[in-house]
């Protein structure tokens, strides 16, 4: 029997799944997510964060508080969690993430930076990002800094 | 005289052609790497939202609010404590065409608009 093509063929194809595995490497990892890089979860996490609270801060009609002003207005935590912790947290297959977050606002009195906590949770250094929006409050009659501090648990 | 056996040439240069291929497409996965980490950074940097957010708040302040100086107090200081960036806006509504120049400086970014109200 003549067996000397057989060296050819096995090089052949350890140089074909060669090929393929490299291929497969690069075309997985071109995209511009590279689960390796934290940079990319922390935009996202800031971008999902934002994002929320431009969704609160927006006037359901004209004359009308945002649901983020009416809240601080009133110091209502509750309802903020019930709106934002919703709209951070929910998943495509109706389960929840595990998003966990604070919230501080802050106010000029005249003379200093007040702040007033209005969700408080315990934060152990955990990769977090800071978001905040302007909202005007009717109760204080002032602009106010709504900050969160957004992690993932 | 034995003859020169030569049957091997084949496989080292496939072997040297399938290594330096796999060498230039390692080169392309390290590439992409750096290209997720760069896109990222920036936009972390660049303080879009914040500039955004100054716009839309004096956008809803501008009937009733903008001119009041202790809303623009409220935003100037808190900015300045909490955000490390300097905002000025001074709004000139009584001309023909309404206008408000919109300065946002955060030390890497500075904005200035002059935001005209053409109706």
């Amino acid at each position: 029997m003549n067996d000397s093509g057989q060296l050819y063929t096995i090089e052949g194809v350890a140089a074909a799944i060669m090929m393929v595995i490299t291929a497969y490497l690069v075309i997985s990892s071109a995209s511009i997510f590279t689960p390796q890089e934290k940079h990319v979860a922390q935009m996202q996490l800031e971008q999902l964060g934002h994002d929320a609270l431009v969704v609160m801060d927006t006037p359901r009609e004209n004359g009308m508080q945002s649901y983020l002003a009416e809240f601080i207005s009133s110091y209502n935590a509750t309802g903020f969690n019930q709106t934002y912790y919703t709209l951070v947290n929910q998943r495509t297959d109706g389960t929840f993430d595990t998003l966990k977050y604070n919230v501080t606002y802050y106010y000029w009195d005249g003379n200093d930076i007040k702040s007033e906590v209005l969700v408080p949770e315990d934060y152990y250094r955990e990769n977090a990002v800071k978001v905040t929006q302007w909202a005007y409050v009717d109760s204080l009659d002032k602009v106010v800094l709504v900050e969160v501090l957004l992690w993932r648990d | 005289m034995a003859r020169l056996n030569d049957s091997g040439q084949w496989i080292v240069m496939m072997g040297f052609i399938v290594s330096i291929a796999i060498f230039l497409l390692a080169l392309v996965v390290a590439e992409s790497a750096i290209v997720g980490k760069t896109t990222s950074e920036s936009v972390l940097e660049f303080p879009k939202t914040d500039i955004q957010d100054l716009r839309s708040e004096l956008m809803e302040m501008r009937w009733d609010k903008i001119e009041t100086s202790e809303y623009q107090y409220d935003i100037v200081n808190l900015s300045l404590e909490r955000k490390s960036s300097v905002i000025w806006y001074q709004p000139d509504l009584t001309g023909e065409v309404p206008v408000i120049n919109i300065h946002y400086n955060n030390g890497i970014t500075e904005y200035n608009e002059v935001y005209a109200e053409y109706f």
